[in-house]
């Protein structure tokens, strides 16, 4: 049983929900998939003073909207997984929802918007984001605003979220047919976190890659890509988009300083590689 | 203080007075279901696998109060012929050392096999990969699936 007192609430209505969040700010907790406040409050690591449950609030579906899509905040990876207008639109989602860790449960239960709001850099949501142009909605009692993704993650368990903001979805506009897209990462086991992420997207002449998980922020560049780039240019690409400093490099007990540094050019590589045969 | 929680639980409708900060898996043992095991409570181990609502999860991660009027499904009340090959076939592949981690493993097996009638080797394990077996006794396992998934298959043929 969690140890501390907190209370439950389930409100039916948005504007109820942000005006519990205005009025308890991070005192209040919001609960996606529980995948990671759950267990955080069961070991004492966050002891919020309300647990604010959005079940009632229909915040699950993925809808098409013109040039858009809205995938709501609290869709589960398999939400993403079973949806046709994603398959359609968004393969690189998918194809980062079927590599989730944990299992069938994990990918039911855990949500994108949840993960997106914990901002765990070891993790596969926020390098993608960035790399689809993806907006997340956030509203409060003063409103609603859209926050780019390459602007809402700010470092390490930080996003540009205001503690009385209730992330309600995130937009992401279609990929063109023309597009071509890589996802890969690497993780030392089937159930390990990932230690290097690379999104990659390719239109136009033109590529958009984004290093996840070497870095408190996903690392994001663009630049000119012939499609079918291959030998010692692409090498030189991949290496030009993991640049980063030794300070700004994360370690830890999975890889420790350098290590992700050394790895990342060829993550990137495999990821633009996945560009030429996508679609 | 309390909340009273309703869920349907193994087909048996349960009313209850919970603490708000007890977990899923700590109130369907309260209410007897002690099929469903309590490992790492972390989501990492799987031994807390039930399906709530049609959807396996993991239990430990899930508050009690949040599943108010969900139907939960433990191995004691998982009865149809998928259950029942799968035990026949844990029995007799040696499909568990300890015991632990093994309802959550049929849980799993069970989701698995509803979705894919004749899943391969690798979908079994991806299947499987969210629950752990500290004896490390997956390749009986993966077999015990296996073959619970061909003996299907054979009653299936001689029905039709």
């Amino acid at each position: 049983m969690i140890s501390h007192r907190f209370d439950y609430s389930a409100p039916r209505e948005i504007e109820e929900a942000v005006q519990i969040l205005a009025r308890a700010g991070e005192d209040c907790a919001v609960l996606g998939g529980g995948t990671w406040l759950v267990p955080n409050m069961t070991f004492a690591a966050h002891q919020p003073k309300i647990v604010l449950d959005p079940k009632h609030l229909d915040l699950s579906t993925i809808i098409e909207a013109d040039d858009e899509i809205s995938v709501g905040a609290r869709a589960t990876y398999a939400d993403a997984l079973r949806s046709p207008i994603i398959s359609a639109h968004l393969p690189l989602l998918q194809s980062m929802a079927s590599g989730i860790t944990g299992g069938i449960s994990i990918t039911g239960q855990g949500t994108i918007g949840g993960s997106a709001c914990y901002g765990n850099p070891s993790s596969d949501v926020p390098a993608c984001l960035v790399a689809l142009r993806a907006r997340l909605r956030l509203r409060s009692s003063g409103g609603t605003r859209d926050v780019e993704a390459s602007d809402f993650f700010l470092g390490q368990f930080a996003t540009a979220r205001r503690p009385d903001e209730l992330l309600t979805g995130i937009l992401f506009p279609k990929q063109t047919s023309e597009a071509r897209w890589g996802y890969y990462k690497l993780k030392f086991s089937t159930g390990s976190w990932p230690i290097v992420t690379s999104a990659a997207i390719v239109e136009g002449g033109r590529a958009r890659v984004v290093l996840g998980a070497a870095t408190a922020v996903p690392l994001l560049s663009e630049g000119p890509f012939p499609m079918n780039l291959g030998g010692d240019a692409l090498k030189e690409f991949a290496k030009s988009c993991v640049s980063m400093s030794a300070a700004e490099e994360l370690s830890d007990e999975l890889a420790g300083p350098g290590y992700r540094q050394r790895v990342a050019q060829s993550i990137v590589q495999r990821a633009l590689t996945q560009c030429g045969t996508s679609r | 203080m309390t909340e009273l929680l309703h869920i349907c639980l193994n087909g048996k409708q349960i009313e209850t007075a919970i603490d708000p900060r007890v977990l899923l898996i700590e109130a369907i043992r309260d209410c007897g279901a002690k099929g469903a095991r309590i490992g790492c409570l972390t989501g990492d181990c799987g031994a807390c696998s039930l399906e709530l609502d049609g959807r396996l999860v993991k239990s430990c991660l899930v508050l009690a109060v949040s599943a108010e009027g969900s139907d939960v499904v433990t191995i004691e009340g998982s009865r149809h012929a998928i259950a029942d090959e799968l035990q026949t076939a844990f029995a007799a592949c040696n499909g568990f050392q300890c015991g632990y981690c093994t309802s959550g493993m049929i849980m799993a097996a069970i989701d698995l096999l509803r979705a894919n009638d004749s899943p391969t080797d690798a979908e079994i394990r991806r299947a499987i990969s969210g629950n752990l077996c500290r004896c490390t006794g997956y390749e009986d396992i993966v077999r015990a699936v296996a073959q619970a998934a061909q003996a299907l298959h054979i009653k299936d043929g001689k029905r039709e």
